[in-house]
């Protein structure tokens, strides 16, 4: 069902919402930034629509909905160990195309990865609905087009600005009330999407053993800091790593948490007993760069990388993904012709 | 040749900020330059400047002022008129349009580059550079005041009767903390090593934390943030000079921008009542004035009218040392 | 919704075995399905959790042989005491299926700690009626660190049994060398159709399947063991993944031809 709302329309609609959802969206968190005086956009929850930022992408995605950057997962009391509990409310999560399809790779990794789901994961899960926030236009160093992320019909209801007013597509039933209660008309609405991103990039089809050890990675080891905001601000990362603790007040009480893990920083690999994988940047960023566009789609059939660009725009070292995929691609080309 | 120009009042052209030259019938033009930031049509009159009367080069000063050297003095009139849209268009005080600079005992107010280009300022410098030189400008008194953006201090502002060093006061969001260790890594390897980790988490010594922001800059998470507001470390009365060079003592940790520009601008009070009246030109370093009176006496004006917040570290009583050459 | 998989459950230390001062057997109450080569999350609350291989299946219980190393181990050491509670996780990861080594020659080359994984197997190989054409090597780094000697004094009545040392003080009367000096004193009869499982050290491992192949073996027929990081234990938090594997449910046990292809 389409709608066609103005802002008042579709600020009752959001107020609607808000009756019995939390809603989730990007927002500008003024002074948060890493610079003096510099703004971050980030998700947060939001009380009026206003807030939320139509005219830029996010700096970091809206996974936290699903896994926080770090996450209470039990208390321990004495004897005892308890599920940590979260808000038990629904929530709608706003979100781009990009972003949208980066939710089948989380949910790929956290319930469909090895015979277990991942109960934390899932608890998030299953209380969120998806908004899509159309794009009008390619966000800078974005390459959501040739990873096919650039739009997506998996969601509850879409929003787009249009003129004035906004338009939705409301794809699930359990919304349609609400629009049809504060819309003030009907009409068919495709969410908007791009169709030319920033960058074109190439992925090689298949890579041969040798690009694992290739000197191509050089590069990296020497440019780049190791500091992992690449991997918190992708929105397809979904590595974690667990930290028990215990309050040193009294040493009887504590927690086990999850925290998101960078496989470019260090001690992503070191086992007890000193053993350490993956030493040089080099070797990690092939790790990283490999994973997203090739062994995720050898295990599970399609590309990790949804090609949003934000790992771009956040590298201090002026490191571009995009640029590392068709390096990557001309490098393999190189090999194969060497053959 | 009008021969006039051989009977000249010095004192008066100096106090112009044109320079008594060591090459007979010559001047120099010195052009302020708050903060150390210029547009490029002002550059280009200088250089018209330096063209039309100078020897045709220009002096950077250390002040981040420049002077433009080998002015005939009889051309200094035509001078002060081209000078005239550089003072305007930089906006800078002046009693007597069209008689060049009004006064060059206070110097030019320095800064580094600050938040508008570095990635570690906490301020803009420049702006606070052109506010303070608004606020004390022209004046005879010899007041030297210099502002940096952090803690790294490359303005070195220490060596100045004001020194200004921006602060951050560093806000910590555990829940988006993950403990990379990153903020940990750099604020050893940059700066103080303010930071530990207790339970997985971030702790931040504020005794120890210097404000300088690297936690903040090297956080790949956001779960360091710069605070809301702008604080500053000011210190006093460093100088240079022949008998007792000194570093600045630091004076308050986390003061604001107001405080401090009120301070600098009472401590002129200060010094017309105290400096001495053998100071050749009027000119005695605020610091040997308040070695004088003692340090008490100096407060008391500074701080007038100035109500400081709440998270203001003042030090209570400042000694200096430095080489006192002038003592055998 | 799912079970709650990283909610460990209660155990019980039932015994506890001191081969050496930095390496102990802890025998904790278990029923249930377990394979050798699988692991266990041994979880300490306030303290961590850290994988161990399964040295030892019972009717009611696991043996977990545990080297002091690190943080949870550590407190392990420490702390317990046989009737003490603790919690586990698991098991995880495919482990081996010692009756798919019933038929036809096999050797098992094992260093150090690595020895868990394949006790297992070995003692499922002393059940059959002619274990003879099983050869076994087991390299230690010195006499004090050799584990199971219980085990291997039953061992030898049933498979070819080496074990050596790497070094030892004079006087020792054991074998005293690597495992790799011991692979081409084996006697196979066909070398094409025998079947290996190395497990130790990646450097042990490198050099012994490095040997094997010298003597005309078949890199079909080798599996290994691997280990990484871990932090789940089932496929989510992605420390132990290599390309598109994940050590934790994919291994830890490999078949050498499709390890080799997996670079770190």
């Amino acid at each position: 069902m389409g709608y066609r709302m103005d802002r008042t329309e579709w600020k009752a609609v959001f107020d609607e919402l808000g009756k019995t959802y939390r809603l989730f969206a990007p927002v500008r968190k003024i002074g948060e930034g890493r610079f003096t005086d510099v703004d971050v956009i980030r998700y947060d929850f939001v009380e009026d629509p206003d807030e939320i930022v139509w005219d830029e992408r996010s700096d970091y995605s809206f996974k936290d909905s699903l896994i926080p950057l770090s996450e209470t997962m039990f208390f321990f009391t004495e004897d005892q160990v308890k599920e940590a509990s979260i808000d038990e409310r629904p929530v709608i999560v706003f979100l781009r195309p990009c972003d949208l399809n980066a939710v089948k790779r989380l949910d790929q990794m956290y319930m469909d990865n090895g015979p277990d789901n991942d109960w934390f994961y899932e608890r998030r899960r299953n209380k969120i609905s998806f908004a899509l926030m159309g794009c009008d236009r390619a966000c800078e160093n974005s390459f959501c087009v040739d990873m096919g992320a650039n739009k997506s019909d998996e969601y509850a209801f879409s929003i787009d600005m249009e003129g004035d007013g906004f338009v939705s597509d409301v794809k699930d039933e359990k919304f349609v009330k609400a629009f049809a209660d504060h819309a003030g008309s009907e009409q068919a609405v495709e969410p908007h999407y791009i169709t030319e991103s920033e960058y074109h990039v190439e992925r090689p089809e298949d890579v041969p053993l040798s690009i694992f050890n290739d000197e191509m990675w050089d590069e990296y080891t020497r440019r780049c800091i190791n500091c992992g905001r690449c991997n918190f601000v992708c929105p397809t990362c979904t590595c974690f790593t667990t930290q028990d603790v215990f309050y040193t007040d009294n040493g009887r009480v504590g927690e086990r948490r999850r925290v998101n893990a960078s496989c470019m920083v260090d001690g992503y690999t070191d086992v007890a007993g000193g053993l350490q994988f993956r030493k040089t940047n080099g070797e990690r960023m092939r790790f990283k760069v490999l994973h997203k566009v090739y062994d995720f789609r050898k295990r599970f059939g399609y590309d990790m990388c949804v090609g949003c660009g934000r790992c771009d725009s956040v590298c201090p070292e002026y490191i571009s993904f995009a640029n590392c995929i068709n390096k990557l691609n001309r490098r393999v080309e190189e090999l194969e012709a060497e053959k | 040749m009008d021969t006039s120009i051989r009977d000249i009042d010095k004192k008066k052209f100096k106090k112009y900020a044109f320079r008594y030259s060591k090459e007979r019938g010559e001047t120099a033009a010195r052009i302020r330059i708050p903060g150390g930031h210029i547009e490029y049509e002002n550059l280009e009159r200088i250089a018209k400047i330096a063209e039309k009367y100078g020897n045709g080069t220009i002096h950077v000063s250390l002040r981040q002022g420049v002077e433009v050297p080998g002015i005939p003095l009889e051309k200094m009139e035509d001078v002060k008129a081209e000078l005239q849209p550089i003072i305007d268009s930089m906006n800078i005080n002046q009693d007597n349009p069209g008689e060049g600079y009004s006064a060059s005992g206070t110097r030019n107010v320095m800064a580094c580059i600050g938040k508008r280009v570095c990635p570690f300022g906490c301020y803009d410098t420049t702006a606070l550079a052109q506010r303070i030189e608004k606020a004390i400008f022209p004046h005879d008194l010899h007041v030297k005041v210099a502002m940096t953006g952090c803690s790294n201090d490359c303005a070195k502002v220490r060596m100045h009767d004001f020194g200004i060093i921006g602060m951050t006061e560093p806000q910590y969001n555990k829940g988006r903390c993950v403990n990379c260790g990153a903020c940990v890594k750099w604020c050893q390897k940059r700066s103080v090593g303010a930071l530990e980790v207790v339970n997985g988490k971030i702790k931040r010594d504020p005794k120890k934390c210097v404000g300088c922001g690297v936690c903040v800059a090297y956080c790949p998470t956001r779960a360091w943030s710069r605070s809301k507001e702008h604080y500053f470390r000011l210190t006093l009365l460093g100088r240079t000079g022949k008998k007792n060079p000194r570093l600045a003592e630091d004076y308050m940790k986390w003061v604001d921008e107001d405080s401090i520009v009120k301070i600098i601008k009472n401590s002129y009070d200060y010094c017309e009542k105290y400096i001495s009246p053998e100071a050749p030109d009027r000119k005695e370093h605020i610091g040997y004035i308040v070695d004088r009176t003692g340090f008490e006496e100096f407060e008391k004006y500074i701080l007038r009218d100035v109500e400081l917040g709440e998270k203001v570290e003042k030090n209570p009583r400042l000694y200096w040392g430095g080489k006192h050459y002038d003592r055998w | 919704m799912s079970k709650n998989e990283y909610l460990p459950f209660s155990s019980k230390l039932q015994d506890l075995i001191k081969h050496n001062d930095a390496e102990w057997t802890f025998r904790f109450t278990y029923v249930g399905p377990c394979k050798p080569g699988q692991f266990f999350m041994v979880s300490v609350p306030k303290v961590g959790e850290s994988p161990i291989s399964v040295s030892g299946i019972g009717e009611d219980y696991v043996d977990l042989t545990i080297r002091k190393v690190g943080k949870v181990t550590d407190w392990l050491f420490e702390n317990m005491k046989p009737g003490d509670g603790l919690f586990l996780r698991g098991p995880y990861g495919n482990g081996f299926d010692p009756e798919m080594f019933a038929d036809g020659e096999l050797i098992i080359v094992a260093g150090g700690s690595a020895v868990s994984p394949i006790r297992g197997v070995v003692q499922y190989l002393c059940t059959l009626p002619d274990a003879s054409d099983k050869h076994v090597i087991t390299g230690f780094k010195n006499p004090d660190e050799i584990l199971f000697r219980d085990d291997l004094k039953v061992w030898k009545d049933h498979v070819d049994l080496t074990v050596t040392v790497d070094g030892a003080p004079e006087g020792y009367e054991g074998n005293i060398g690597m495992v790799t000096k011991y692979i081409p004193l084996l006697e196979v009869k066909d070398i094409k159709k025998c079947k290996a499982i190395v497990v130790g050290p990646p450097p042990m491992i490198k050099f012994s399947i490095i040997e094997l192949v010298k003597r005309g073996f078949d890199e079909e027929n080798v599996w290994i063991s691997d280990s990484r990081r871990m932090c789940c234990g089932m496929g989510k938090c992605g420390h132990c993944r290599i390309n598109s594997k994940y050590v934790c449910i994919d291994g830890p046990v490999f078949k050498f031809t499709e390890h080799r292809a997996l670079i770190d």
